[in-house]
Order: C-alpha cells, then structure tokens, then sequence
C-alpha cells in the first residue's frame, strides 16, 4: 500500500480549477484583440511601445523583490499584465523614456513598494500613467510633443477624439463616427483607441471566463451614458471614444482595487463614471478615465465597510 | 419540469463524481481482525467504559456511558473479548480513550425486541434515541436526543430529513433513501412525533432522482410527509442553507433550527431512530461509502463501528493509481489521514481516496481581493477579512467580520485564485475567540 505518500492538510480537498496566473493568463489573453488591432494601426510604434512596458515591468518586478527580499513572484504574470496594459494607455508616439518611467512607476513603485500583488490601492497601470501624465508637464494633447523627442521624431498625430467631446462640434476639427470610434480611426492617441469593439470582445471573454464580473463596467459605462446626455454631450460617443471600455472592463475590475460586494461595485462604478464625465466636461479633455478610477480606488476600503453584506438570517438594525 | 429548484444564495458546484458509487448496492463490510471503538464519537461529554478488559461482549451491549445530558453512550459493535481500553489516535488526530475489542470469529445477529412504535410517547422515544446511542449520522454527530428536546417555547412545526447529501462523491444517503424508503419514512414519523411536528419533508437533490421517486411512493399514504427536489449545489445540505431552501425560514446568526421551528435530520440518524424503536438495535453500524478513483472498486458498505479505514479499502479492491489523499468524510468538509488506521464512527460518511490529479496544492499567496470568497459564501459573510484579522491576531475583527457565523463549509477556499485555506484560519479564530470569552 502506497500509503506513506499520503498528504495531510485542512479541508476542503477539492480546488476549482484556477488560481491567479490563469486568471492573469485570461486577462492577457483578452487584451490580445486590441493588441492585434494596436499592431496593425501603429504596427512598429505599437510592437515597441509594448515589448519595452512588458520588458520593463519584469524587471521592475524582480529588481524590487531582490532589494525587498521578497521571493520572486514572477510567475503570477502580474507584471507583463501591468506592462501591457501601461503601453495600451500610453500614446502610440511617446518618447521611450516616458514609457520606462510610467512601467517602473506602475510595477516598482504602485505595486511592489504597497507591498506587492494584493496590497497596493491603486491600479498600478494607471498610477504609473498619471505620473507620466502629469510630470511631462500637462501635455498639450496626445500628439506625442513631449519636448524631449529627439530630431526626426515624428510629432504630428491627428487631433485627439476626445477635444472633440469636450468642445462639442468643433467646425475645423473632423471627428470620427461611431464606426469609427468602434473600429478604429487612424492615429488618434492611444494604442488602445484604436477601436472600443475590440476592447470589448476581450471583455466578452472576461466575463464569459468568470474572471470579471458585469457589475462595475455596467456601472461605469450607464453613468458615463446618461450623464453625458443629461449634461448636453452625445452619450454614445463618450462611452466609445478615449479609455472608457478599457478603464471599465479592464481596469477598474482589477480585483486588488476595487470593492469585493455587489453594492459597493455599483457604487465604485457610478463614483469612477461620474468624475469621468466631470473630467472631461469641467476639466482635462483626456487622461479623465485615468484620474477617475483612481479616485474610486481610494474609495474602496470604505466600500467594503459600509456594504458589507447583511450575513444570513441577521435582521436590519430598525 | 421548467419550475426552478429550491436552493439558497452563493455555494458552488464542485466536481461530484458521485457516480463511482451511485449504483452499488449496500454491502455488508468484513469484520476486521480488531475494532477501536472511541468512547466519543460525538459532540458533548466523553463516556466513561462499562467493560474492563477481558470482559466479553456481546453485539449492541452499552460499553460506555455518561452522566452528562449533551452526551450519547456506545455500543459494541461485534460480539467478543475486550482486548483493551487505551488512548488510540481517532480521524481528527486527537487521543481519545477507546474501547478495544477482538471480535469472535462466529458472530452472532443482533436479537432485539420488536416493539409496537404506534404509541410510544415523545418521553418514550427521547429515551431510545438516548439508549440507542443515536447522533447525527451527517458528519458534526451531535446527540440526537438533544436535538429533539427543543426548548419549550419553541415549538417545531416541520421536521426535514436532509436527503441532499451535497458533498461530492458520497453516496450512502443516497443508497439508503433508494433500497430502504420505508424506514426512512416510518424513522420521519417517529422524528415527527417526538417533537410534536405536524409535517414532514424529505428534501432530496435533484441528481438523486431514483431515491426520490422511491421515496414518493413510499410515503404515498402519508399526506403529511413530502418530497422536495433542490438544485444541485454545495452547501445544499448545511442546516441553514436546506431550511432556508425548503421554507424561506432563516435561522438567525448563533441559533438553533428550532427558533424557526423546525429539526433538521440525517436520513441514517432517522433509519436509526427507527430501528432503535422498534427492535431496540443501537447505533453500532452504519453505511459508509468507499470511493474515489485511488480504490479499484468503490462502494457503499454496511460497517461496524470500530472498523479500521484499511479493512474497508481492502473491501473497495485495495488502492489504485497514486493514491494521493485519504479522507475520512466527505472531500469538502472531511479530514485528510496520514494512514489507513483511523477508525469509523457514528459520523463517518465516507471514506474517499484522491489521486494526484485532483490534488491541487498550490502555495498560499497575498489575498487579491477578487471577491469570488464573498460571492460564494452561503452565510454572506467576507472570509478573506476574517483571514485578514486571523493573521494579525485581531480576534475582536474576526468575530465582527462573522468568524462564529462560518460552519466551514470550505466554498471559499474551494474557489479562492490564491490558495487560502480560509477554514484553518476561521477554525483559529473560533479558538481563540472561544478562549477570549472563557476569561
């Protein structure tokens, strides 16, 4: 009998199958349509753009343990999700310094210096492209002229969609159509707007795989909606245009920041879509996606107390 | 066929490979060389022994006994010699005082008196269950007697035979409601009875359909008694979860069944009762499923209380493959054994041998607050904070964040993406916390 072998540990024996690198795997493999579609609009800047992010991201990750003494958590493929998805939000046509500082930010600093995959409070992506953002010295647009590019950089990118929305029509400025916005218009900021379709299909997958849940996109994605038409704005071309299906779907679901109830992720939702609507009516025409779900990840701690479910059979304080 | 199970809110839908053992009809386990028999085998006081070694005993003599009212005495469970009376390690890896007993090697039936069951009084079948040595045959093994005298101003209107046998692979329920309906039913009435209930329901998942539909025409004369179907799902059979299902009653945090009037029974605590009534055999045997694909045979076997697990693995066909775990009860809630020489008691479901491939060890990591704990979570409780508050040793927090309000059902570390064993630290919690209120 074999039974020297046997492993003792605390119940339950039985696993569901999956654990976070799959989970990861799933969200990389999601991104994947965007990314295709990134590589084909911007071909050789995109390839660059998120080689160096992904590169980048795993040494930020192993330099930072090392000097934490941490054991190596590479395999969680937290990091080359977090690479990706800096190099998504980044504009096409940015200096590679900027991409280096945003990825090292995001990883080494968001992440690992909050001490590492499930303590940090903000998206890391997110954080590492606001700091870019806002220390390149507010950008004037997406059009990649960040003072430091060397001779012969290309600069000159199409007016971005979003100046559109905050100007309302603007005569001299061609906007794209919904299909266009859906499908990709031609070099109009970041890698990830080159189409809000293809965003979608990876979320499809998402939600179809269990690894997000429907609640704090719907939310985001109906206030963004409603209040841009209650505000005066076309509501459809403010959910299509800029981050908002990649903030919704890909980044304000990130389980670390984000509530862990149903309420609280409705809440979570309607607090990121409102601030992006002010944003970007009131405030920056872009960057407002970023800035909005950073905000509601300062929120969630509190989120968690106050929706704390109701545990069965306890009955309301009256 | 369209209507919509009953069922609760959260659990999961582990792998249930109940079919390995769903079609085997009971069968009576050998008699091994030497049976343990622990002088607790459930929640409440030990017994004291009845026999010194050398005495011979005879099949369902009372060997042990307590004073205590939270307490149920044992039986032997084979005709024999006390061999000895010592410290023998049970499942859970606990000492516990054991009766030791080689059994003849001609053994004699049980002889019992039949008795009419027509009329016995509620006082009358307290005292058999008591006699009989009767717990819950589920798992927790909490005296039955005690279970059916509900405090007097709660009255119980309905008495629920849980039929779900919702953790995977284990099919004894599931033999026992198909080959022997009638006894469960005349066991339901009995249960009835004794606390004064107008109503009966057998609540069955609807993956034991076969046990159902035998049950329905077992019970076709009793207008009183009903069958309900419950969806398929992992913790169906939890007390508060199956009350709940069957009745939208919900018992509230820290209390009994019977603050919403009703007793919650084992099918095998219920047949017990009613072969305890009528011929007087305590509780020495039960129905105990040997499965899993590490045996070469698996089955459902008539054992003796006492039986060591290896004399039931030879009964299933030895092991097979690589046999990776061995658990005593079912793969959810069971515990996992170093060797084949715990031995069965009362609470014994199954014993269920997994090989490596659905053995999933992966290393525990940070919590990353992917909610699916919480979504799961059939008492709607947040388990990654109790873990939280259990590894900072903020006992305060663990109760706050429903420690006490988990029954360790395990659905949380079934689906956690991170490896947490959430039970182990709720079962410090509940420790430490039981330890704080002593002071």
């Amino acid at each position: 009998m074999a039974t020297n072998k046997l492993i003792v540990t605390p119940p339950p024996h039985l696993r569901a199958k999956e654990n976070i690198p799959i989970s990861m795997r799933d969200v990389l493999i999601a991104l994947s349509p965007a990314v295709v579609a990134a590589l084909v609009v911007f071909t050789w800047n995109a390839l660059f753009n998120i080689a160096l992010c992904t590169v980048v991201a795993i040494l930020s990750e192993l330099l930072m343990r090392k000097l934490m003494k941490r054991k190596p958590t590479l395999n969680d493929y937290s990091a080359v999700v977090t690479g990706v998805l800096v190099a998504m939000v980044m504009p096409a046509k940015i200096h590679w310094v900027m991409l280096v500082i945003a990825t090292f930010v995001a990883v080494g600093i968001a992440k690992e210096l909050m001490g590492g995959l499930g303590r940090n409070l903000f998206n890391p992506a997110l954080f590492g492209f606001v700091f870019v953002w806002l220390c390149s010295g507010f950008i004037a647009s997406w059009a990649g002229n960040l003072g430091i590019l060397p001779a012969g950089f290309d600069g000159a990118v199409a007016a971005t969609p979003l100046a559109y929305l905050k100007h309302g029509t603007f005569s001299s400025m061609p906007h794209p159509s919904y299909l266009g916005l859906l499908f990709g218009h031609p070099r109009g900021g970041a890698l990830v707007e080159v189409g809000s379709f293809w965003v979608l299909l990876g979320a499809a997958y998402l939600l179809y795989r269990g690894v997000i849940r429907a609640a704090i996109p719907t939310a985001i994605v109906l206030t963004v909606l409603l209040l841009s038409y209650i505000l005066g704005k076309d509501g459809v071309y403010a959910i299509l245009a800029g981050g908002v299906m990649l903030g919704a779907f890909f980044m304000a679901t990130d389980w670390v920041t984000s509530p862990m109830t149903l309420f609280g992720q409705i809440v979570f939702g309607v607090i990121i879509g409102v601030c992006i609507v002010l944003i970007r009516t009131y405030g920056a025409p872009s960057g407002a996606v970023a800035f909005s779900i950073l905000i509601g990840n300062a929120f969630v701690p509190l989120l968690d107390k106050v929706f704390k479910p109701q545990r069965f059979g306890a009955v309301a304080a009256a | 066929m369209a209507a919509e199970l009953k069922t609760f809110k959260g659990g999961i839908h582990p792998p249930y490979n109940k079919e390995l053992s769903s079609g085997k009809a009971i069968a009576e386990a050998p008699i091994p060389d030497e049976l343990i028999i622990p002088l607790q085998q459930h929640i409440g006081a030990p017994c004291a022994p009845l026999v010194s070694p050398g005495d011979k005993v005879k099949v369902g003599q009372k060997i042990g006994e307590a004073e205590a009212f939270v307490s149920a005495p044992v039986h032997a469970s084979v005709s024999g010699t006390v061999k000895s009376i010592e410290e023998v390690a049970n499942f859970t890896g606990a000492m516990v005082k054991s009766v030791i007993i080689t059994p003849d090697p001609q053994q004699e039936a049980f002889s019992g008196t039949p008795r009419d069951t027509e009329n016995l009084s509620q006082e009358e079948l307290r005292g058999i269950a008591r006699e009989a040595g009767l717990v819950g045959m589920g798992g927790a093994a909490f005296p039955t007697h005690v279970k059916l005298t509900p405090p007097k101003e709660k009255p119980v209107d309905l008495v629920i035979i849980n039929g779900c046998e919702c953790e995977p692979f284990l099919t004894c329920d599931h033999r026992l409601m198909l080959e022997r309906p009638e006894d469960l039913v005349k066991g339901l009435k009995l249960l009835m009875r004794a606390v004064g209930a107008e109503k009966g329901i057998i609540g069955v998942e609807a993956n034991k359909m076969d046990a159902a539909d035998a049950l329905r025409s077992a019970s076709a004369s009793e207008p009183s008694v009903s069958v309900e179907i419950l969806e398929v799902k992992y913790p169906e059979g939890a007390e508060k979860m199956l009350i709940f299902a069957l009745t939208g009653r919900k018992v509230p945090p820290g209390k009994l069944p019977s603050e919403v009037g009703c007793l919650v029974q084992n099918v095998g605590t219920a047949i017990a009762l009613h072969e305890a009534a009528s011929t007087g055999k305590p509780l020495y045997e039960r129905v105990v499923t040997v499965t899993g694909p590490g045996v070469k045979n698996p089955g459902n076997f008539l054992t003796r209380i006492g039986t060591p697990i290896s004399t039931l693995i030879d009964a299933a066909g030895g092991f097979v493959g690589s046999p990776t775990k061995l658990i005593m009860g079912g793969p959810m809630t069971g515990w996992a054994q170093p060797d084949a020489g715990a031995a069965v008691v009362k609470g014994t479901s199954g014993v269920v041998v997994l090989t490596s491939d659905l053995v999933d060890l992966g290393e525990e990591s940070e919590c990353v607050r992917c909610s699916k704990c919480v979504d799961v979570c059939p008492m709607f409780l947040m388990p990654n904070f109790i873990v939280q508050a259990t590894k900072r040793a903020q006992w305060d927090k663990a109760e706050m964040w429903g420690a006490l309000d988990c029954f360790e059902c395990g659905c949380c570390s079934f689906t956690c993406p991170a490896y947490i064993p959430h039970v182990d630290y709720v079962r410090k919690a509940k420790a430490e916390i039981a330890a704080l209120k002593k002071k």
